[in-house]
């Protein structure tokens, strides 16, 4: 990748013309400094799986760090562990408690806060956190994220981040 | 920029720094940087739930209750319970949900209960995730508590 080049020129006498690479610098300076800055700006870090659309709303873009709960077409996951599989966004029927909760989700989301309890037991620094992110496909019917967010309820979860694509 | 010079016991000494290195650093960096950069800016929307809490809790009740139901055929119904009672559909218009229409009546609401500033937000199980947050959206224009509902 050499950027120094040598012309001859044809009438005689030999002249050797370096590139001028300074601006070109400059730019790339630009360049990166600007993706730096965009580079962790967003209000909360995530990954959507594969074919999830998130729905479009003005929301705040301030920094919130919770438990993140993905209902996506196939399935749901806590923490990007799968907890409970889905048909086309709905939970198979024998799945579903009287009270609207679901059975698997409900001990996903039981193991999780009796983790998060020995922690604050341990660790007094840490408290107990009734927040959660839903990260819920536009598509997605609101009985689902109703039982979902039911499952969570009912474990102490009732602070709910509805994760949106910042629209204009 | 990359021209230095020194001027040492009256020997000039003139080079050029060789930035060509620093440029494949930046290439490698910009390629990098570019591909896990990320397009879409991800924001936050709060919702909680209107009956969650474990003990009940010391704060006065509002004068009324607001709760909106979204219907499947884009249909709003306002219910307001309380120290006054009402019950409006707000229909479709022109085949999009009726948000001016909905907003004109809390701010109605809002005016008369001033101390009013949370709605219940509840939908129909069909009712897709995209039309509950951007029912949310419309209402925290005019009431900045939604909470959702029907479960």
């Amino acid at each position: 990748m050499s950027r120094r080049k040598s012309f001859i020129k044809r009438s005689g006498g030999s002249e050797e013309m370096t590139l001028q690479i300074t601006s070109m610098a400059d730019i790339f300076t630009i360049i990166l400094v600007f993706l730096l800055k965009g580079y962790a700006t967003g209000a909360v870090s995530i990954t959507p799986s594969q074919g999830m659309l998130l729905p479009e709303a003005q929301a705040s873009s301030s920094s919130v760090e919770a438990m993140k709960v993905e209902i996506s077409e196939k399935g749901v996951q806590i923490e990007g562990q799968p907890a409970s599989a889905l048909t086309q966004f709905a939970f198979a029927g024998a799945e579903i408690n009287s009270n609207g909760t679901s059975k698997v989700l409900s001990a996903a989301f039981e193991k999780e806060r009796k983790r998060q309890l020995m922690i604050a037991q341990s660790n007094t620094d840490v408290k107990i956190d009734p927040k959660i992110i839903v990260i819920a496909d536009q598509r997605a019917p609101y009985s689902t994220i109703k039982t979902v967010l039911a499952s969570a309820a009912i474990h102490g979860y009732t602070d709910f981040k509805l994760a949106v694509i910042q629209g204009e | 920029m990359s021209s230095v010079s020194f001027d040492n016991n009256s020997n000039n000494q003139d080079f050029e720094l060789n930035i060509a290195s620093i440029i494949d650093c930046f290439t490698v960096l910009i390629a990098f940087m570019l591909a896990s950069a990320a397009f879409v800016s991800v924001g936050i929307l709060d919702a909680g739930i209107a009956a969650g809490a474990a003990t009940a809790s010391d704060a006065t009740p509002p004068p009324i209750q607001i709760t909106i139901e979204l219907k499947k055929n884009q249909t709003m119904t306002l219910k307001v319970t309380g120290k006054a009672q009402q019950n409006t559909d707000i229909t479709s218009k022109n085949g999009e949900w009726d948000y001016p229409g909905l907003n004109q009546h809390l701010a109605s609401l809002k005016s008369k209960w001033s101390t009013v500033d949370a709605v219940t937000l509840t939908a129909d199980n069909d009712t897709e995730y995209k039309h509950v947050v951007r029912s949310m959206e419309s209402i925290r224009k005019t009431m900045p508590i939604v909470l959702l509902g029907g479960f």
